[in-house]
């Protein structure tokens, strides 16, 4: 009952928040029934995915407070399985996602467990190591497809069992679906005993640790945690894109895009990742097609992101959430 | 028999010349970190930058990529000293975190920047005094270029280590990397010295950026695979430890080898059943292993004092 009401609590979030998240849900739900472009439906499916993938890499990175620069490497591990589970044995998406989930928990636990013997930069650049190896032992693998990647085979009918449509707006739901289901994970998570715990490791170890915190068993739980989000994303990824390549779901690029979300949000906070997907989503993807024209002007989209990321890094390191902290708080006084 | 000798030899001699050019990709790296224990995660974008300043100085005088040296290092000089009061300096102020994510954008700042202004496509010096010469040394074969980076390093490294340990401007250096605070009080203008830092950082990793770009095709991508083996060398060496730097450079060349190695070792022995074509493709990975092992095990590297 006590989880229960956790779960659907939002009392420490003021009222206009929760009005403002009212009538973005309402337009979420929405969304496919209002008159829309493609393009558009593709942009907020890629908004979906990638505030899951933000959400999921908060725990770790925004509470926990540890700078996870391998989260490609999970993605990879859900969209794999999918494929394999369904090209080799037939077996449906339902399936295949939760063992992918298993499978990326696994691995997280056989690295995370030497990986948090390391702290700050240490850690993100082993993070980084970690994720080009998979990378690199996928790419000359066979049994995955090696450099060529794998094709979803299609099935001849559209099927929810396989999540296989014809029309967006089904993946667009079963995608929202996953949404809802994170953030009141995220909504419970923040209040549960982890992640009072993980909060305050990121604010002082030793004095985590003299509190009776076993901070490495901490980590390595939201590590877990983070990993199931970003391996269910990838399933779904496979399902979506009847496309996987290892330069593709498994690139570091994707790994910093990932981080990017939720830095540029507001780390450690429950809008922050929500926040920055739905401003860098939108950026990327219009801003893609608008100068995918144009040639020689490909890295321009980019050079924006990194613009922005410097500026964040440099003067609000606590991303944009914290400047409607900041601006709220000046008012108070 | 002993042609199969020599292959083994050609091996361990491309491992040890490839070894020192890494060791100098490192160098900055490791001079930055030592003074004052950031990361930067740009650090093979400099290179990047350095490549395409020498080829870019090379084709427009029409001189040879040699002379391109100098032209490289002011820039990679300029480019520190600007990135230093550009950024790190606010980035200081902030958390760990800030400090990661800003050197990150700055890595995605220069690699897009230079896809833009130069194209993808990979590009390489063509003409030049050393460019495609070689030398046989009783039945080993010396590339000129790969040798003239491998004695640019040793002296880079003799050089650097020697301005750090007698000159005032390195002993002081030395003394913000002690202690910042201490350095302060001692009338030791530490933004300066940080600043500085940058700036002999950046002049070394485009100086060896020049001289790679004779052998090495550059492209707007390739800044990565050497910000991870200059993190791999600098962990094996110890952070903030030059000389532990140069050492161990030596050895990730012999990793990057490993497959050249085994096959002539095969061959050597006879067994060419046990070659295997997957450990070319794999020659990095062993890199990101090892810094993943030595960072497990050895955190303060092969050569490092535990503090």
């Amino acid at each position: 009952m006590e989880t229960l009401k956790n779960i659907f609590d939002f009392s420490d979030s003021p009222h206009r928040d929760l009005a403002v998240f009212g009538i973005f849900t309402l337009f979420l739900f929405l969304f496919p029934v209002l008159p829309h472009s493609s393009f558009a439906m593709a942009t907020m499916i890629q908004f979906l995915m990638f505030s899951l993938y933000g959400m999921g890499w908060n725990t770790i990175g925004g509470y926990g407070g540890q700078v996870d620069l391998g989260k490609a490497q999970f993605a990879g591990i859900g969209a794999y399985t999918t494929a394999i589970m369904l090209i080799r044995w037939n077996i449906p998406f339902w399936v295949s996602a939760p063992t992918g989930m298993i499978f990326a928990i696994i691995w997280s636990f056989v690295i995370g467990y030497p990986l948090f013997r390391m702290k700050g930069h240490y850690f993100a650049i082993a993070t980084i190591a970690t994720s080009l190896v998979l990378l690199d032992v996928f790419e000359v693998w066979d049994f995955v497809g090696g450099a060529r990647g794998l094709e979803m085979p299609l099935k001849t009918m559209p099927s929810f069992l396989y999540l296989q449509f014809r029309n967006d707006a089904y993946y667009y739901y079963v995608l929202l679906f996953l949404f809802f289901l994170g953030f009141f994970y995220i909504n419970w998570f923040r209040k549960s005993r982890l992640g009072f715990q993980l909060r305050a490791i990121k604010d002082n170890e030793e004095v985590a640790r003299s509190l009776g915190i076993n901070a490495h068993w901490c980590k390595i739980k939201a590590y877990a945690i983070a990993t199931s989000f970003v391996a269910v994303v990838g399933s779904f990824h496979a399902c979506y894109n009847f496309n996987i390549e290892p330069e593709d779901i498994m690139s570091l690029d994707l790994s910093i895009l990932i981080a990017m979300m939720a830095m540029i949000g507001g780390a450690g906070s429950l809008w922050g990742p929500i926040i920055g997907a739905a401003i860098l989503i939108p950026l990327k993807s219009y801003l893609g097609s608008w100068l995918g024209g144009k040639a020689g002007l490909a890295g321009l989209d980019l050079i924006i992101y990194a613009v922005i990321i410097m500026a964040i890094a440099a003067f609000e390191p606590k991303g944009i959430w914290g400047i409607v902290e900041k601006s709220r708080r000046r008012r108070r006084k | 028999m002993a042609s199969f000798g020599n292959e083994i030899l050609q091996s361990i001699v491309s491992a040890l010349l490839m070894g020192m050019v890494f060791a100098l990709v490192a160098l900055g790296l490791t001079i930055i970190f030592g003074v004052m224990n950031i990361v930067n995660f740009a650090h093979g974008e400099f290179l990047m930058v350095g490549m395409y300043a020498g080829l870019i100085f090379a084709r427009g005088t029409g001189l040879d990529p040699l002379t391109a040296l100098p032209f490289a290092g002011i820039v990679g000089f300029i480019l520190g000293i600007v990135c230093y009061y550009g950024l790190i300096k606010f980035l200081l102020k902030g958390p760990m975190v800030a400090q990661l994510f800003g050197t990150f954008g700055l890595m995605l700042f220069l690699r897009n920047l230079a896809l833009i202004i130069f194209g993808s496509e990979p590009r390489i010096a063509h003409h030049g005094f050393l460019v495609g010469r070689s030398f046989v040394l009783g039945g080993t074969v010396f590339e000129a270029t790969k040798l003239m980076a491998a004695l640019f390093s040793i002296v880079f490294f003799i050089v650097v280590s020697w301005l750090l340990k007698r000159t005032k401007t390195g002993k002081a250096l030395t003394a913000t990397a002690l202690n910042p605070e201490a350095a302060r009080f001692m009338g030791i203008p530490t933004e300066r010295m940080n600043a500085l830092a940058w700036g002999i950082g950046g002049a070394t990793v485009t100086i060896c950026g020049a001289l790679l770009v004779n052998f090495w095709p550059v492209d707007p991508n390739i800044g990565l695979l050497f910000t991870m083996i200059a993190f791999a060398t600098v962990a094996l060496g110890g952070f903030g430890n030059i000389r532990g730097a140069f050492y161990a450079g030596i050895i990730i060349g012999f990793i990057i080898y490993i497959a050249p190695l085994w096959d002539a070792f095969t061959t050597l022995t006879g067994n060419a059943s046990l070659k295997t074509i997957q450990l070319h493709s794999l020659k990095y990975t062993f890199v990101y292993l090892v810094y993943f092992l030595v960072m497990i095990f050895r955190p303060h590297g092969l050569f490092g004092i535990k503090e």
